[in-house]
């Protein structure tokens, strides 16, 4: 395809200009053909959706379906921003998913430090199996476990009274919901979440080791002025891409951890779009508005995140 | 160069003995693991025991008359055995499709040029920073008359951009001279891709089948969505209506009083955490090494 050889607004240009890219089309016929089972999924559950999101700006009537439902501008827009339960929600979401941030994000980095500052190369790997084997499970798995240990007549409680402490309502209280999340977080994607830091220290030139040790460097003073420096490359991208999920992440180990007597506190905006949509009135339209704009959110969340994360030199979400 | 390096240090630091600060590092990384395998043990040695010794010791370590009833009740009951049928189903039908819709694509997109591929890719990636959610997704598979068939959650399941990226990288790594000459030879690009490119790919083919595997076996949220009859349920999603769901029916019930009677004991709801676990634990070996793999090569590269 070589424009430049056409005279730009001559008709008999132009037209050979379709003819050409037709032709060329037509060459690599194969080559969509390989594309069109992807591209069928991507249209009917990701574009058909996409396109559902304007039922936003409608007022959902069963009869007429998506397509067919009366538009009422920014109607269901006003409804939603002025649900307190909506408020408090995304208030909610991005409270817990910021303290989340905060304490849990150090955690595999102190692991990853430890395990390489560990010389057993045996039982480095025998602990790296411990640390990573929870993030394999559903979060319905883990709930299962967390339930069970954390129980009033649990396993962590009489571990407490034995030793004569007070016991912990680690599951039923409102007051100890969000540290009980942050707990459970930690337990399951700690060592995960190491083995991206692990491979950045084992990315580190050795000689740097060699050189602090000429100098007389103790291994505290290795681990701070050779191994950290060299990994906040990683981490800082790393913290960056978790900035992009504060909206969305989450829901999978809160609805699973909620209950009865947690249920105000653990209502997050995801936990919130399911119950209006599926367990209290169906509104799909009012719904629908709340969908949008949680997409909304994510999306701009996640740019910014890609565009800090390629300012701060790193490859970004996507190259 | 630096692997020589690296094992001069090796063979340095395992010839010096073990000073305070590792004895330091190697209590709290093992209590650390404690922490996590712990849990696992008590759960997998109640699901053990009869429910009278649990109930006179919590921190069972060790039943002293280990007992299979709690499994016998669990299959009895049924649920678990029609999740596990469920989610086999789904796994037998949204492997193969999983596959081929991400290994048709991913190959179609490694191809080095066609018009088009431009805005077509950027189309694909628009997809992962974007979504309609889950709202006007139930009301599309409403439409398409799949609400309350397993279909539904096969489908939405079957792809992923990430993995397909995953997979277009690997293959835009193979050498472009294989496929040419074979294109040379006639062979059209589905021939090319079944008998040149698949057979090298074997390394990519099972970590995105692992990845689609343990997405297909952890997945839940889908069929609580789509699925409305309790016998069409996933194993996942019976596990939630054994221990999650149960929890708060009881917490309720604590306030009611203690007396409601519960269908399950507790040995029961952890027998039935162990027989979901029991497949991830079969296939970690072969999960830690592929994931670890796809996450370094993905994540931080794609």
């Amino acid at each position: 395809m070589k424009p430049a050889a056409i005279s730009p607004g001559s008709s008999k240009g132009e037209q050979s200009k379709f003819k050409r890219l037709f032709v060329e089309i037509w060459k690599y016929r194969m080559t969509y053909t390989l594309l069109i089972p992807g591209l069928i999924w991507l249209i009917l559950f990701s574009y058909l959706p996409m396109g559902g999101l304007s039922l936003a700006f409608k007022h959902y009537r069963a009869s007429d379906g998506i397509w067919g439902s009366e538009w009422t501008g920014l109607e269901n827009f006003m409804y939603v921003f002025r649900d307190p339960a909506f408020i408090d929600a995304v208030w909610r979401t991005l409270y817990v998913n910021i303290i989340k941030l905060f304490i849990t994000f150090p955690f595999p980095i102190l692991l990853a430090l430890l395990l390489n500052e560990l010389r057993m190369r045996r039982y480095k790997k025998v602990l790296q199996t411990a640390f990573t084997f929870p993030h394999f499970l559903s979060w319905i798995i883990v709930s299962g476990i967390i339930i069970n240990v954390l129980a009033y007549d649990g396993f962590v409680n009489s571990l407490l009274a034995l030793l004569g402490l007070p016991t912990i309502n680690f599951l039923g209280s409102e007051q100890n919901f969000y540290p009980m999340i942050i707990l459970t977080d930690i337990w399951k994607s700690t060592g995960w979440g190491a083995i991206v830091f692990l491979a950045a220290i084992s990315g580190i030139d050795q000689e740097q080791y060699e050189a602090a040790q000429i100098d007389g460097a103790t291994r505290m003073q290795q681990m701070f002025r050779v191994t950290l420096p060299n990994i906040m490359p990683t981490v800082t991208i790393m913290f960056i891409l978790s900035v992009g999920g504060l909206m969305s992440s989450g829901f999978d180990q809160i609805f699973n951890l909620a209950n009865a007597a947690t249920q105000n506190v653990s209502q997050v905006l995801d936990v919130y779009i399911y119950r209006i949509t599926f367990q209290s009135s169906t509104d799909f339209g009012f719904s629908t508005a709340v969908s949008l704009f949680r997409s909304l959110v994510n999306m701009i969340l996640l740019l910014l995140a890609d565009r800090a994360a390629k300012w701060m030199g790193g490859d970004g979400l996507f190259r | 160069m630096s692997t020589l390096a690296r094992k001069t240090k090796k063979a340095k630091v395992g010839t010096s003995r073990m000073g305070l600060m590792d004895y330091i590092i190697f209590v709290i990384l093992t209590l650390g693991a404690l922490s996590i395998l712990v849990p696992f043990w008590n759960v997998i040695m109640i699901s053990f025991a009869t429910q009278k010794e649990y109930a006179a010791n919590p921190l069972l370590m060790w039943p002293k008359d280990p007992t299979l009833a709690s499994y016998k009740a669990l299959f009895a009951d049924g649920s678990i055995g029609t999740g596990y049928w469920n989610t086999l189903k789904l796994m037998a039908a949204g492997l193969p499709l999983s596959l081929f819709l991400t290994v048709s694509m991913a190959y179609g997109l490694s191809r080095p040029k066609f018009p088009g591929k431009k805005p077509i890719f950027f189309l694909i990636l628009f997809t992962m920073i974007f979504n309609g959610g889950i709202v006007p997704l139930y009301l599309v598979m409403r439409d398409l008359h799949l609400t309350g068939s397993l279909w539904a959650v096969i489908l939405t399941g079957s792809f992923s951009v990430f993995n397909m990226i995953l997979m277009m990288n690997y293959f835009q790594g193979l050498p472009e001279s294989l496929m040419e000459s074979a294109r040379l030879d006639g062979a059209g690009e589905w021939r090319i891709l079944a008998s040149i490119v698949l057979p090298l790919a074997a390394p990519i083919m099972a970590t995105i089948a692992l990845f689609y595997g343990v997405a297909f076996w952890n997945s839940w949220y889908d069929a609580m969505i789509f699925l409305r009859k309790a016998d069409q349920l996933p194993l996942q999603n019976v596990l939630r209506a054994i221990i999650v769901e149960s929890q708060t029916n009881a917490s309720n019930a604590t306030s009611v009083g203690q007396g409601v009677a519960q269908s399950f004991s507790t040995g029961m709801k952890m027998a039935a955490v162990f027989v979901t676990m029991v497949p991830i634990m079969a296939f970690f070996p072969l999960l830690q090494k592929h994931f670890a793999k796809g996450v370094l090569t993905g994540a931080i590269k794609t």
